[in-house]
């Protein structure tokens, strides 16, 4: 029998050949291909920088391949993780000046690196219309997330909705497991008080966000 | 169901006999394009490209006519539609920038760092590289893209390209499926392309790059997008012509298999 099997993968390997189509490398194979050549992309880059390309653990899980599903248990530890990456402003007060928030949103710079250097900013933006439609004035925005035109006028501006939204903000993750929304908060993009800005441009009644 | 040697080999045989979809004629569609392509301003980028393709240049002074760029010494019909692909003298799987970078290296005498620093031209300085692909890359036009997946290294290229694709990192958790795996997706206003899609991606692959980039007035490769989007990644500066490049190029332009190529292409 195993020498019937041998036989068989000989001859597929024949085949193969023949018809012109190699055989491809196992998922481990591939993910070491993959890695060094991560690890051989960047040359002349300082450290700081490529350590960039490094992934966390939870970047890891959110690499699935076309097609591939979280697992519930894959989907319980980002959501972990991500609650454990919490943090608040001091003071605590989650939804800050509207108006600094709406200067944020629109800012779409910070940490974009030319020739080996960081880009140079007074403060990185918040990128949020990139992909969210916010002011229904702003004809300039994204669709990559749902609109969030009139956001606090339908959910109002409760404790509870602008808890919410400050961790949503702050690690995506904690609510979505792998969204494509970046965890701006836990990777340090934006701090916790640029954070309570945008919230209070989300749900502040006299936000363009919810004005009529 | 198992096959016997027998069968097996007719079948081998069967479909070794079967002409190649490589060498396709130019269909009616591809007129049509070259048409509607020709007030093109990277046509220009394909003359230069033509002239410095034949032009004894570099210290060596020689000609690029004795460079393979996988079909045979100075054969530059057909070859973009069956790049990136691998080779034997490198033992590399390479896109047609990187092979572009050994002859001129070998065959004219340049040096690496100069033709990467020269690779994306600018208001000042014109990159040969940049008119090197546009004319090569026109000599594929009509064709379909017939990139091979033979050489196991060419299968761990499109491999390690397609684990690449879905690769989050950085500090904005970005990988490329993020802003080009869903449908009817928009950074601001940019369009982006769903390249999950075969119709998107073999557009992409056979009528994008090289592109004339009205928003830089210049021609681009598909080294220079690449180094783009890693750059709205946040990460660092993509190193020109790097085995992950050239795996997401494997990656993408094999899914593109069938896309008839009309280049160079034109995009904002
Ligand atoms: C790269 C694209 C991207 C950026 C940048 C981004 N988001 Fe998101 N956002 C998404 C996506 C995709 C979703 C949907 C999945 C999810 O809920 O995580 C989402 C969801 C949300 C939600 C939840 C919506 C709901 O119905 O509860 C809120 C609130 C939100 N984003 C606010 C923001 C704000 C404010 C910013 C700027 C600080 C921002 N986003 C930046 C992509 C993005
Ligand atoms: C943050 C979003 C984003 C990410 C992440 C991203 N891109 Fe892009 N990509 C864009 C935008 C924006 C464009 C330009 C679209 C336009 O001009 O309409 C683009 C264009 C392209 C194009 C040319 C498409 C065409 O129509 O010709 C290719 C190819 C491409 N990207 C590949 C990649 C690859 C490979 C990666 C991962 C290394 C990647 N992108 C990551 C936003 C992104």
């Amino acid at each position: 029998m195993k020498r019937f099997q041998l036989k068989l993968a000989v001859a597929a390997a024949a085949l193969a050949a023949v018809l012109g189509c190699a055989s491809f490398p196992s998922a481990d194979e591939t993910r070491a291909l993959g890695e060094q050549m991560v690890a051989d992309a960047y040359p002349g880059m300082p450290a700081a920088l490529t350590a960039r390309a490094v992934q966390d653990a939870d970047q890891k899980i959110c690499s699935k391949l076309g097609g591939e599903k979280l697992t519930s248990i894959e989907a319980g530890r980002i959501v972990d993780a991500a609650r454990a990456t919490m943090k608040y402003p001091p003071g605590g007060k989650l939804a800050g000046d509207w108006k600094a928030g709406e200067r944020l949103v629109s800012d779409g710079a910070g940490l974009r690196v030319r020739e080996g250097r960081v880009e140079p900013v007074k403060q990185n933006g918040a990128l949020c219309i990139n992909c969210h439609a916010l002011d229904p004035r702003e004809v300039n925005s994204g669709n990559l997330g749902p609109a969030l035109v009139g956001y606090g006028a339908q959910r109002g501006n409760s404790d509870a909705v602008v808890k919410y939204t400050y961790e949503k903000i702050y690690n995506a993750w904690a609510y979505y497991p792998c969204s494509n929304m970046p965890r701006l908060g836990a990777h340090g993009f934006l701090t916790p008080e640029q954070i309570a800005d945008v919230v209070a441009y989300l749900v502040a009644p006299q936000s363009p966000v919810n004005r009529k | 169901m198992f096959m016997t040697r027998g069968r097996l080999a007719a079948l081998a045989l069967a479909v070794v006999a079967a002409p190649s979809p490589a060498q396709n004629g130019p269909d009616g569609l591809a007129v049509g394009r070259q048409m509607l392509a020709e007030d093109n301003p990277g046509e220009l980028w394909v003359e230069r490209g033509q002239r410095l393709f034949f032009e004894k240049r570099g210290p060596k002074h020689a000609s690029l006519e004795r460079c393979d760029l996988g079909l045979g010494a100075g054969r530059v019909e057909g070859v973009f539609a069956q790049l990136p692909r691998y080779f034997a003298d490198t033992d590399k799987v390479q896109d047609l920038e990187s092979r572009l970078m050994t002859c001129m290296v070998t065959l004219q005498g340049f040096t690496t760092d100069e033709i990467v620093r020269k690779r994306f031209g600018t208001l000042d300085n014109d990159s040969d590289m940049e008119a090197l692909v546009s004319f090569i890359g026109s000599k594929s036009n009509g064709m379909k893209m017939n990139v091979p997946l033979r050489h196991p290294k060419e299968a761990q290229a499109y491999k390690a390209g397609e684990y690449l694709f879905h690769r989050r990192s950085g500090p904005l958790d970005f990988s490329c499926a993020t802003c080009h795996a869903d449908e009817g997706k928009r950074i601001r206003l940019q369009d982006l392309p769903n390249m999950t899609d075969p119709a998107q991606v073999q557009a992409v692959v056979a009528t994008g790059w090289p592109a004339y980039r009205g928003t830089q007035a210049t021609v681009r490769t598909m080294q220079h997008r690449l180094y783009d989007c890693n750059w709205q990644m946040r990460l660092p500066d993509l190193g020109y012509a790097s085995a992950m490049s050239i795996a997401l190029t494997s990656y993408l332009n094999h899914r593109g298999n069938g896309g008839v190529v009309q280049l160079p292409g034109v995009r904002r």
